[in-house]
């Protein structure tokens, strides 16, 4: 690996962290309230609802939940930092600010966000299943438990990573890298 | 091209879900995972110990007077391990260039986890307000981004190297 591909995964990590945390306020409101309108189309009666509250923490509300117990709340930005990961891959192009490199990594980040939905929908149902005692158990099969609990391990685990890597890679198809030889570079 | 890089993302995935789900078994995890872990902390505690730390190991927790930490899954390195792992094993290649990238690639993210617990631990001693961002955001990244940096400078090599094989 060449120092000048180094610099740009670099300046692409500080680039990449500096957005995500300057617009996680707002980025997670947006994708906590497009997830809750999801589930709530496929809810019937639609109870569900998420919250913003405060520590870049979401709430867990349902209409259905007895008022006087105790809400879950889930960390929206612990779902979406492999924006940051992603930004970096991108900025190891060999001419970052190209126009094909630019016009993928917006279409990578329109994905990336689709993914951030379904993975607070993932975090919200591996509560409802697993984390709320005897209505979980009343509630929700084994079945269900297994399959929304790794879901939710897998996604946190390592998923978030692969997502973001085979999103780049998908964008990014090798046509640019077939012209740098001698850097790294994808069949 | 196109048709070869959509079934190594295809095989990626596949091998990374399998992998997942083989460490991610109570067994695997208890005999191997937990015990591999606890040699992370072990190592850990010596290193803080030889940069003037007084900390003790217990199982996964590296502790001291100032700071303690616990090192989870998700932490000792065996998420980016996976994800080299499975690019390496996905990407058309023989098999003893395989071998060496896995075990090269294996011991560069363990020495820079090694890094990440000790430079944590420092941190939540002597810099505790920005230990969550590094913890988080910071060190994960690192860690799974030099994972994948090292296979593609390894795919890279064994593409100029004569060593790939037909996908």
């Amino acid at each position: 690996m060449d120092w000048r591909l180094a610099l740009r995964a670099v300046a692409g990590f500080l680039i990449g962290l500096a957005i995500w945390t300057f617009l996680s306020p707002l980025y997670d409101r947006l994708v906590s309230s497009v997830a809750e309108r999801t589930m709530r189309a496929f809810e019937k009666p639609a109870v569900t609802r998420l919250v913003p509250a405060e520590d870049n923490y979401v709430t867990v509300d349902r209409g259905d939940f007895d008022p006087r117990s105790k809400r879950p709340a889930i960390s929206v930005r612990d779902l979406t930092f492999n924006f940051i990961l992603m930004a970096l891959l991108f900025a190891t192009a060999a001419r970052p600010f190209s126009d094909r490199n630019i016009g993928a990594f917006l279409v990578a980040c329109v994905i990336l966000g689709i993914t951030h939905v379904v993975a607070v929908i993932t975090e919200v149902m591996s509560i409802y299943v697993a984390k709320l005692g005897p209505w979980s158990l009343a509630h929700y099969s084994d079945l269900e438990r297994n399959v929304w609990g790794v879901s939710n391990h897998a996604y946190r685990l390592v998923l978030m990573y692969a997502i973001a890597f085979g999103i780049w890679w998908l964008t990014t198809l090798a046509p640019e890298a077939k012209k740098t030889k001698g850097k790294p570079r994808r069949r | 091209m196109r048709r070869a890089q959509i079934l190594f993302l295809v095989k990626f995935f596949l091998i990374l879900i399998v992998a997942y789900l083989v460490i991610a078994w109570n067994p695997v995890n208890d005999r191997v995972i937990v015990p591999f872990t606890q040699g992370l902390a072990r190592s850990a505690g010596a290193i803080l110990h030889v940069l003037g730390e007084p900390v003790t190991v217990r199982g996964t927790v590296v502790s001291g007077s100032r700071f303690g930490v616990n090192i989870n899954n998700g932490c000792n390195g065996v998420e980016a391990m996976l994800i080299l792992l499975a690019s390496i094993v996905a990407f058309p290649a023989s098999m003893k260039a395989r071998a060496v990238g896995l075990i090269l690639g294996a011991i560069a993210i363990q020495v820079l986890n090694e890094i990440r617990i000790v430079t944590l631990y420092l941190l939540g001693a002597y810099h505790p307000r920005v230990f969550d961002m590094f913890h988080t955001a910071v060190w994960q990244i690192v860690i799974i981004a030099a994972a994948i940096l090292f296979f593609l400078a390894w795919s890279s090599r064994v593409v100029s190297n004569g060593l790939a094989t037909r996908a």
